[in-house]
């Protein structure tokens, strides 16, 4: 497996986990065409991924998946089979015309006007005939296999389409409830306390996703913005601008998905307030912080 | 009490194999589509989830799967190895290209696999599952890591490298090790 371009038993295991880069794989491809042994060795080694695949934690899918998949096998029920389209069509083609030599097909009405045939070539001709005929034939079969194909597609996509649109709906309204000015916002706290500004914030540092919701906030000035700041976990970074806002009447306000960048894990947030606009730095003193 | 029916001599579907399925399912029998979902949908889901973290997202190549092998049930020849290892590998790989948001590649399904395990057979399945996993337990810890991140996180060799530290002919061995080992363990 060393021979050929240095292609390795390592590189045929990279091939099969589709992890070279294009060019490399249409190298190995090639040489997995030509050579019988790295065929061989990639079926094994499909094999041991197949086996490594059996070592996930096993989970049951949802019983709606079951549902889902029936449903969309139902819609592209197999109604007319290839083999029985193409048959009727030969049948059809052998019993209304005629070819000529060149192949072109005649209507039954012009088949009085030919010559007598004889010799080779009205021996021949019938073949011809045959042929043409196959050819119809097998192109009835693809583009019957392409309609076939292209209307599945549309089916899926038009599943994906529902269960997208009913998920963004779904979002939607967390994100309209969360950032409705008339909403009722309250903090519950043991025994009485004094409304004090509050943060909360919900980071997933792998998708750069963030939800910062405030309330108790003192009003600004005019010309004037709170910042919300993510302080990198990673010694040296600088603070990453999250954020500007400014409270409603009642001293809420939210920040909702911010543009971050992803893998970005935070040691803590802060706000700050800065000019209308917002900052590239934050401006002390930080005026309310959590970690 | 046994009635006699006009199906009496066929088996249920739970005890016919793959090849027998795909037939039926060629031939258009929602029914036997139904028996290999329920053979292979619970290995391609978890293979898919382990590869998106996202159930959303798993459904979706579950479902992307199946309707595959309804719609081109040839697509997969049985003296290429075993569906359920098949399922599994394709299972991976278009999990992966959903991660990479790039088209379905097409040389997957075109793939021989060798395989010796009746994956049909559930009592097999769950062995060959108990023993990977302890072939997996034995392998040093890097070897193990950088399989699961090229495998199950689609990282390439340079990625993996760049990740670990580690130079990029020592990321391709220990891929490649782990592997023999997996294969040796089932050999033995």
């Amino acid at each position: 497996m060393s021979d050929e371009r240095r292609i390795t038993s390592e590189d045929l295991a990279l091939f099969a986990m589709q992890l070279l880069p294009k060019e490399e794989m249409a190298a190995v491809a090639g040489y997995v065409a030509r050579s019988e042994e790295a065929r061989r060795e990639l079926a094994e080694i499909q094999g041991d991924l197949a086996i490594y695949a059996h070592t996930v934690d096993m989970h049951s899918p949802p019983a709606q998946t079951r549902e889902r998949l029936m449903k969309q096998v139902a819609r592209e029920r197999k109604a007319i089979p290839i083999d029985a389209a193409t048959g009727v069509h030969r049948t059809a083609v052998r019993s209304d015309a005629i070819f000529t030599e060149s192949g072109a097909m005649v209507p039954p009405s012009l088949m009085e006007e030919l010559p007598p045939k004889g010799g080779t070539m009205g021996k021949v001709l019938p073949w011809v005939g045959w042929a043409v005929a196959a050819a119809l034939g097998l192109m009835v079969g693809n583009l019957y296999r392409q309609r076939d194909a292209m209307r599945g597609e549309m089916a899926t996509q038009a599943s994906q389409l529902d269960r997208m649109t009913v998920d963004a709906a779904a979002a939607r309204q967390v994100t309209d409830a969360m950032t409705d000015s008339s909403a009722m916002r309250v903090t519950l706290t043991k025994g009485p306390a004094t409304p004090v500004p509050q943060g909360k914030a919900t980071y997933v540092a792998s998708k750069g996703a963030l939800i910062f919701l405030a309330s108790n906030l003192e009003p600004l000035g005019p010309g004037k913005t709170y910042e919300l700041w993510l302080i990198p976990a990673a010694a040296g970074e600088s603070p990453i601008p999250a954020g500007t806002f400014r409270p409603d009447g009642r001293g809420n306000a939210s920040v909702i998905m911010p543009p971050l960048p992803k893998g970005v894990e935070a040691k803590a947030f802060g706000v700050t307030v800065e000019d209308e606009g917002g900052s590239s730095t934050p401006t002390l003193p930080i005026i309310m912080a959590g970690q | 009490m046994y009635r006699e029916t006009g199906l009496v001599n066929s088996p249920p579907p739970s005890a016919q194999d793959d090849a027998a399925l795909l037939a039926l399912v060629q031939g258009g029998d929602e029914q036997a589509m139904a028996s290999l979902f329920e053979r292979y949908s619970k290995v391609v889901y978890s293979v898919a989830l382990r590869v998106l973290r996202d159930p959303a997202s798993a459904e979706d190549v579950l479902q992307e799967v199946f309707m595959q092998i309804w719609r081109n049930p040839g697509g997969f020849v049985a003296t290429r190895g075993s569906l359920g290892g098949w399922l599994a590998v394709v299972a991976r790989n278009r999990s992966i290209d959903a991660l990479r948001r790039k088209k379905p590649s097409e040389q997957v399904e075109e793939m021989e696999l060798a395989s010796k395990y009746n994956l049909a057979d559930e009592a097999e399945r769950t062995s060959l599952m108990e023993k990977a996993r302890g072939v997996m337990r034995l392998l040093p810890m890097e070897q193990r890591k950088t399989l699961e991140m090229a495998f199950f996180d689609g990282l390439t060799h340079s990625e993996i490298a760049e990740m670990t530290g580690d130079p990029l002919g020592t990321v391709k061995t220990r891929i490649r090790s782990a592997l023999t080992s997996l294969r040796k363990a089932f050999t033995a």
